[in-house]
């Protein structure tokens, strides 16, 4: 009798007298998923699997053979330097990008997490990068980090400090992609921080100002555990967001300079569509999926976890 | 509490520091696009130029094909836009409201997809449009995403809240499932299907990554990839048009935001969260 | 003619019986309420009247129509729900007009009924509203009007006030049996709520477990329940049910089958504790526990050897002491047997005197 009795579902499919009426309420629902599964088979599952069919062979695109090479390609890939600084290359650039991302946003978070048309202005400015397209931020700092006339030179030339050429030298080519993703991640991290502050029951933080507890430690006790979640979901979806960065290092760098800002998805690009090695290029893609499936797994896992806590 | 008036002016001079940091690039850019050539190449930068400069402009325009571009782009956005909610509406309805042999197995299918980036797969769907013959036509850049998991997902938490009971009403009120959806299913998801809507625009107005491994010539090329083909006009950089082609990229998006900044924010941090 | 027959009607969920072999036949033109604790089918058997849930067996029939797998909206019935179902984001105007739009009702006709039914129900200034800006009541008319205005063969109320407060409850339910008498049709009820069942219906179908208690007409469930499940259901308070095994010492022997004696709290008179012995009464020496007094009546929670039972008095409230007789005439007794059915015409034979006055009975 209560809606939620699941055989009232069932009884949607009303019995029609005529058997035709009866198969059509039966194909129904597959007619309304159908579309879309179709795109997704076509254009997601099915090439995941030819990409791991491809990771087993060598090919050029062009030639009509594939030969195939078993596991070749993969010990040939991981023994490769020039790879292995790839992989160390995302490695950094992505862990680094979300700590440093995540550590100022929640800091920003706190902070801005006022009323006011003041604050609103202020959200609304550091969000405003999140949806201009990467090609755009990527020249417009290209020229702000021009060694010779760039703006960032000229703030620094201003505090005393000499010009550095950002991205000429590998030694600051990955950090100036990592200023510049921090830069733009910022604002949407604060956003959700501020979302899940808000979701944060008003009454725990009285009761704990009834129990005259200080400021830092309703922080560390109260907001940063209720704010886990978040903080949790954020850290995950921005490591796999920056394990597959490309737009910067293809617009910025083209990976260099000497490799120093090379990345997975711009290395299986150059390989794909430079070099046309197929293969290699799709084993990588191979290892990426891998790294990818890791994090996402470990993120239903825990998130799963989360939720049986709660209920 | 913090009635402190230094306090006060901090908590001002910091605000005033955090615009400048995000602000900043965006003036620059409006600033740079007005400069001469010449005027780029100066140090200390100058913030103003002696003169508005609108040619720049014409001359970033004038240097491609970029009324192709604008067209390719607006037709790549909104067909995605319309094939998408022609596919997810009634996926999320079956999903939400039916139950079916494989149901689960199908949204697992689904939440599969969702989790795998375009980014992983553009290799192996590159082969496979090259063989179909679709690489470097606008189809290349539109099918893959004539669904998508995310708004069958969002969509499909939206329709399930709606009542039961409404839907009884409804029957009793001799409406078919077809006018169900509309009529009520989807007037009731408006903000969902809005929301999307704006995430799955803007996201496809500004996506570089798609068109560039996708196209070869200007005759499928979208606006980003337009815009960053101007660098290797003159062999040099010239920062003033480059700017100024940016400028065009940016206007509209920005434009939109500063209308309806509070939707798209709720847009992004909605469906960041949820 | 829109007589309504449920015939040999089982509905099963999984394993679940809710409806077990139910048949029962609301008249033309009544004001029937299905009533019945929660859990008891009859909001199953409501919704399979109405074609959302389908039988596992057994035949709806509706007028000369047998409507079993007619789907809901061919059915030519109208439907209120517990929580109103309006669409939301539809006006008051779009709500009641969507079945008539569904149902292909030309414009210039559908606006007269819209015109018509909005002032019947009291709406006309509301119709562009949403149902977010209407209050509980108004949203209750609107689901009237909705009903309404398609001129259906069969009303189906599903609690339609159980959101209300309890002053507009009472005005609906005024409204309500005004507007039955107004259109004449069929009106199916269900509440879980025995006054608005007995306030409101001229045929009461009581149910419990997918089982037909009584079907009866108000005050015959009152006066002659068949059980004690309708006797224990029916009245505020309800029917005082005690075992026969406790009043041996104040009541004389009777037919040996009974053995549920039940009295209704205001047939049972309250006396001082030292008034005399009154012949052809059951005496029971008691003590109040708890007095609720409503104004013009009160009621006692009185406790005495055969528990604990209520009793409603209509003088003023006793004050000076908690120890009291209570006393119910020999007529006003009712008898039940083991499987707690009713016994009826079981007389006390007041000739033979007391202490020990015997029965006779017949069945």
């Amino acid at each position: 009798m209560t809606l939620a009795n699941p055989n009232e579902m069932i009884n949607h499919k009303r019995e029609r007298s005529t058997f035709s009426a009866l198969n059509w309420v039966a194909i129904r629902p597959y007619m309304m998923i159908f579309p879309s599964i179709i795109v997704f088979t076509l254009f997601f599952l099915y090439p995941i699997g030819y990409m791991i069919y491809l990771s087993f062979y060598d090919w050029n695109f062009i030639s009509p053979d594939k030969d195939y090479v078993g596991l070749s390609n993969f010990t040939a890939l991981l023994q490769d330097p020039k790879f292995q600084q790839v992989l160390r290359n995302t490695f950094v650039y992505s862990f680094a990008t979300v700590s440093l991302t995540i550590s100022i946003s929640l800091l920003l978070a706190l902070w801005l997490n006022k009323k006011g048309a003041m604050y609103g202005f202020v959200q609304g400015a550091i969000f405003s990068p999140h949806i201009i397209s990467l090609v755009s931020i990527s020249m417009l700092w290209m020229w702000i980090m021009d060694t010779d006339y760039g703006l960032l030179n000229w703030f620094l030339n201003l505090f005393g400090i000499a010009s550095i050429p950002w991205l000429t030298d590998p030694k600051t080519s990955l950090l100036s992609l990592i200023i510049v993703a921090v830069w733009k991640g910022i604002g949407y991290y604060t956003l959700i921080f501020i979302a899940g502050l808000q979701s944060i029951p008003k009454d725990i933080y009285e009761a704990a100002a009834l129990d005259d507890t200080s400021k830092v430690r309703t922080f560390f006790k109260l907001t940063l555990p209720m704010l886990s979640p978040t903080l949790f979901f954020l850290t995950i979806i921005g490591l796999i967001g920056s394990f597959q960065v490309f737009e910067t290092i293809s617009i910025m760098t083209k990976g260099g300079p000497i490799n120093s800002t090379n990345t997975i998805v711009y290395y299986i690009y150059e390989n794909g569509f430079r070099f046309f090695k197929i293969g290699y290029a799709s084993t990588a893609g191979v290892i990426l999926l891998f790294v990818v499936g890791i994090f996402t797994f470990l993120y239903f896992k825990l998130l799963s976890r989360k939720v049986h806590y709660q209920s | 509490m913090k009635r402190n008036p230094i306090w006060t002016a901090v908590n001002g001079i910091g605000l005033l520091l955090l615009i400048f940091i995000f602000a900043m690039p965006f003036v620059w850019m409006i600033s740079t696009s007005f400069k001469t050539l010449g005027e780029t190449m100066t140090f200390p930068p100058k913030w103003i130029p002696n003169q508005l400069l609108w040619e720049n402009f014409s001359r970033a325009w004038n240097s491609g094909p970029f009324l192709k571009y604008l067209l390719n782009s607006t037709i790549v956005s909104v067909g995605i836009l319309v094939l998408q909610f022609a596919t997810i509406i009634p996926a999320a309805y079956a999903f939400a409201r039916y139950r079916f042999k494989g149901s689960n197995f199908f949204f697992g299918v689904t939440m599969v997809t969702l989790m795998i980036p375009t980014q992983l797969i553009f290799l192996p769907v590159y082969l496979q449009m090259s063989s179909w013959g679709l690489l470097d036509t606008l189809w290349a850049l539109i099918l893959p995403f004539a669904s998508s998991a995310f708004g069958i997902f969002l969509l499909r938490q939206s329709f399930k809240q709606v009542p039961e009971e409404l839907l009884e009403a409804a029957r009793l009120d001799q409406a078919s499932e077809w006018k169900i959806i509309m009529k009520i299913m989807v007037p009731m998801a408006k903000p969902v299907l809005i929301t999307f809507g704006m995430f799955s625009f803007i996201a496809h107005w500004n996506d570089y990554f798609w068109p560039l491994v996708m196209t070869t010539t200007d005759a499928s090329r979208t606006l980003p990839l337009g815009i960053s083909k101007l660098r290797e006009v003159d062999g040099g950089v010239a920062w003033n048009i480059l700017m100024a082609g940016n400028l065009i990229l940016v206007i509209p998006i920005l434009f939109i935001f500063f209308f309806a900044q509070r939707q798209i924010i709720r847009a992004f941090v909605y469906t960041g969260v949820k | 003619m829109a007589e309504i027959r449920l015939v040999n009607i089982v509905k099963k969920f999984d394993e679940d019986t809710v409806v077990n072999n139910l048949n029962l036949t609301i008249e033309d033109g009544s004001f029937t309420v299905i009533v019945g604790p929660s859990g008891c089918g009859k909001s199953t058997t409501l919704r399979m009247i109405a074609g959302l849930e389908t039988p596992t067996s057994g035949e709806i029939w509706i007028g000369d129509d047998c409507v079993t797998n007619v789907e809901p909206g061919k059915r030519n019935i109208a439907m209120v729900f517990q929580n109103y179902a309006l669409y939301p984001t539809m006006t008051v105007r779009k709500n009641i007009e969507f079945g008539l739009v569904n149902k292909k009702v030309p414009k210039a006709e559908r606006e007269s009924l819209i015109r018509e039914i909005s002032e019947i129900v009291g709406l006309t200034d509301h119709l562009d509203k949403k149902p977010h800006q209407l209050s509980g009541g108004q949203r209750q008319r609107v689901a009237l009007a909705r009903a309404m205005v398609k001129k259906p063969k069969v009303f189906i109320l599903d609690e339609p006030l159980s959101n209300l407060d309890a002053k507009l409850r009472g005005q609906m339910r005024r409204e309500l049996i005004q507007l039955h008498k107004r259109l004449g049709t069929t009106f199916v009820y269900v509440t879980h709520d025995q006054v608005e069942a007995m306030s409101m219906g001229d045929q009461i179908i009581l149910l419990d477990k997918g089982v037909t208690q009584q079907m009866d007409s108000p005050m015959n469930m009152y006066h002659d329940p068949n059980n004690v499940f309708t006797a224990e259901f029916i009245g505020t308070p309800p029917m005082n049910i005690l075992e026969r095994g406790h009043l041996n010492t104040v009541l004389p022997t009777l037919f040996e089958n009974v053995k549920y004696v039940g009295f209704k709290p205001e047939h049972a008179e309250i006396i001082g504790e030292t008034e005399e012995r009154r012949t052809d009464h059951v005496v029971l020496q008691s003590e109040i526990l708890t007095t609720e007094t409503l104004g013009a009546e009160t009621i006692y929670t009185v406790s005495n050897v055969a528990g604990m039972m209520n009793v409603k008095s209509f003088d003023n409230p006793i004050t000076e002491s908690n120890n009291v007789q209570i006393a119910i005439p020999y007529e006003k007794l009712y008898f039940f047997d083991e499987q707690k059915e009713r016994i009826r015409f079981l007389e006390i034979d007041r000739a033979v005197s007391q202490p020990k006055p015997a029965i006779v009975g017949g069945v």
